[in-house]
């Protein structure tokens, strides 16, 4: 497998963070590397917050995803929608949450832009706004098939309280139906 | 010697070695990027019977240390640069009376409050001087995510040898990092701890500072039988004041002495892909993975370049450093500061002509930069 990198954008206090984890964990978990950062600020919410996720086979050394090197990006906030779009590779694809993130004409020739509401979907199909990392969790490794589904969801089974496995393995579910058929309509015009 | 994988990050690591190393307390105030520090070891110290304790400032984190080292547990404060300055005099009476410590230092950028939560290489100076006064410093650098652990385990190792504060710097991206950590398991950490040494004789022949001129103090744990004296004005064998002229020479001739004496137990560092380089690069911390990263690049272009790391910044590995600089003709010094250790780097090889890429605005130093200066060297 050739490097793949992630990065999650939103603002602080979003949970984007925990995504990041479990990918990482689940890439080692199959005998790879991963690895996570977060970049924000001292603002802590409401301040525009990026994660990188890198997974390789190889070893990794730098953290970071190089400006214009992301292969797919998801986006929940305008402010680091604007802020952290161009680490994206022309041609590479961004989830937006359509309620909270407005790309421009240009933007979506540049890169290929599905529309998911995230948020609404974690709010009112699962039920609990919080599931909306393991929604975005789904739509992340449904697009860039970057893991073995199992492994995945398996480590994120194991990262949280099993009281709520039930409904954060519906999340994932939905997550992944929601980008199947994103992916079946193509990208936004 | 065995090993264990860990998936976490480097704050998280940092804590986790501290209480392998048999680390019974810790003290200090949350600081970002620090912060996992404490609420990690908050959480296992208490689980064996240790004590973690959340002070009223940095002054009372530090100063809490030093006393429950007085007593003789092995302590352990976390902070970021600030706290450091903050920490400055207490870290002095410590080099001053020589109660072993080991201090973590999560860079962030500076000076002042600066900025917080992004990463920065601005302390390396001050880990070397953080007080007045005359003393030799060791500061250990950690430059992936498994060093976060195995040199806060040799921090603590390297304090009781040498009865002093230790730093152990981590920056903001080994921090906060996540991912995989190849390290010792615990019983191997805790077959290879070596505490203070003690005196056993008779109280009456007991001189704790009395010891030979490349030596530390013999500081027995407090309550035990045996009395002596703390004080940070220059001091007898006893530990009372004095002004006593060679005795006050020999005091601080030895705090120097007993560290550049035995440089060969603590110096490390790493040499990468140094054998045929033909361009060296100085980087350490974080920085050295972009370093790493981009003489992968480097190389695949034709172009021989290595990594000098520095793991054990002070004392400098001078002795090696120079040893690549007087045949290498392009050196580089990369660091997230403006030149703290190239400065170093001049000195250590005699040369004025130690290039630098340096950056201070809160942002990591990518691999392509490095890959371009390189090319313009």
């Amino acid at each position: 497998m050739a490097r793949t990198l992630m990065r999650f954008t939103g603002v602080g206090g979003q949970g984007v963070l925990l995504a990041g984890e479990i990918f990482a964990a689940a890439k080692i978990k199959t005998g790879g590397y991963g690895l996570k950062t977060a970049t924000y600020t001292s603002q802590v919410r409401g301040g525009p917050t990026v994660v990188d996720i890198t997974l390789d086979d190889e070893e990794i050394f730098y953290p970071y995803a190089n400006d214009g090197e992301v292969n797919f990006m998801l986006s929940v906030a305008d402010v680091s929608y604007r802020l952290f779009k161009n680490g994206v590779q022309p041609g590479g694809t961004i989830v937006i949450e359509p309620n909270l993130v407005h790309p421009t004409e240009e933007d979506k020739k540049k890169w290929n832009i599905y529309e998911i509401p995230i948020i609404t979907i974690a709010k009112e199909e699962v039920g609990n706004v919080i599931t909306q990392s393991v929604v975005a969790l789904a739509i992340a490794n449904t697009f860039t098939k970057a893991l073995d589904k199992k492994v995945l969801v398996d480590t994120m089974l194991s990262k949280v309280p099993e009281k709520v496995h039930a409904v954060n393995l519906k999340a994932y579910e939905l997550g992944e139906k929601y980008a199947l058929e994103a992916i079946a309509q193509g990208p936004a015009q | 010697m065995s090993t264990r994988e860990i998936i976490s990050t480097g704050n998280d690591l940092a804590a986790r070695a501290a209480v392998d190393a048999g680390c019974k307390f810790f003290s200090g105030y949350p600081i970002t990027p620090s912060s996992e520090v404490m609420h990690t070891i908050s959480d296992l110290l208490p689980r064996i019977g240790g004590t973690a304790i959340q002070m009223e400032d940095e002054i009372a984190g530090v100063a809490a240390a030093i006393g429950a080292s007085m007593s003789g547990v092995r302590s352990l404060t976390a902070t970021s640069g600030p706290g450091i300055s903050l920490k400055a005099e207490n870290l002095g009476l410590a080099q001053m009376t020589e109660v072993p410590l080991v201090v973590i230092n999560v860079m962030r950028g500076g000076p002042s409050t600066g900025l917080p939560t992004r990463v920065s290489q601005g302390d390396v100076a001050q880990a070397k001087n953080p007080s007045h006064g005359d003393y030799k410093s060791i500061t250990l650098c950690a430059g992936n995510l498994a060093e976060c652990y195995t040199e806060t385990v040799r921090a603590f190792n390297l304090a009781d040898r040498f009865m002093q504060p230790v730093f152990v710097l981590l920056d903001e991206t080994l921090g906060h990092m996540h991912g995989k950590a190849d390290i010792p398991t615990a019983e191997a950490v805790k077959s290879g701890i070596k505490l203070r040494k003690t005196f056993d004789g008779p109280a009456e022949e007991y001189h704790p500072y009395g010891v030979a001129q490349d030596e530390p103090a013999v500081l027995n744990p407090m309550f035990k039988g045996y009395r002596y004296h703390f004080t940070g004005l220059h001091h007898d064998k006893n530990g009372f004041p004095t002004e006593e002229i060679e005795t006050c020479r020999l005091l601080i001739e030895r705090l120097f002495n007993k560290v550049e004496a035995h440089q060969e137990e603590i110096d490390s560092y790493e040499e990468f892909m140094m054998d045929d380089a033909e361009v060296m690069i100085v980087a350490y911390g974080s920085v050295s993975l972009s370093a790493k990263e981009a003489i992968r690049h480097l190389r695949a272009e034709g172009i021989k370049a290595g990594l000098f790391r520095p793991i054990t910044l002070w004392p400098s590995p001078a002795e090696a450093i120079k040893k690549y600089t007087d045949k290498i003709g392009k050196v580089l010094c990369v660091e997230l500061n403006i030149g703290q250790y190239r400065d170093e780097v001049q000195r250590a090889s005699g040369r004025l002509d130690i290039e630098g890429l340096f950056k201070v605005n809160g942002r990591p130093i990518s691999p392509f930069e490095i890959v371009n200066k390189v090319k313009e060297l």
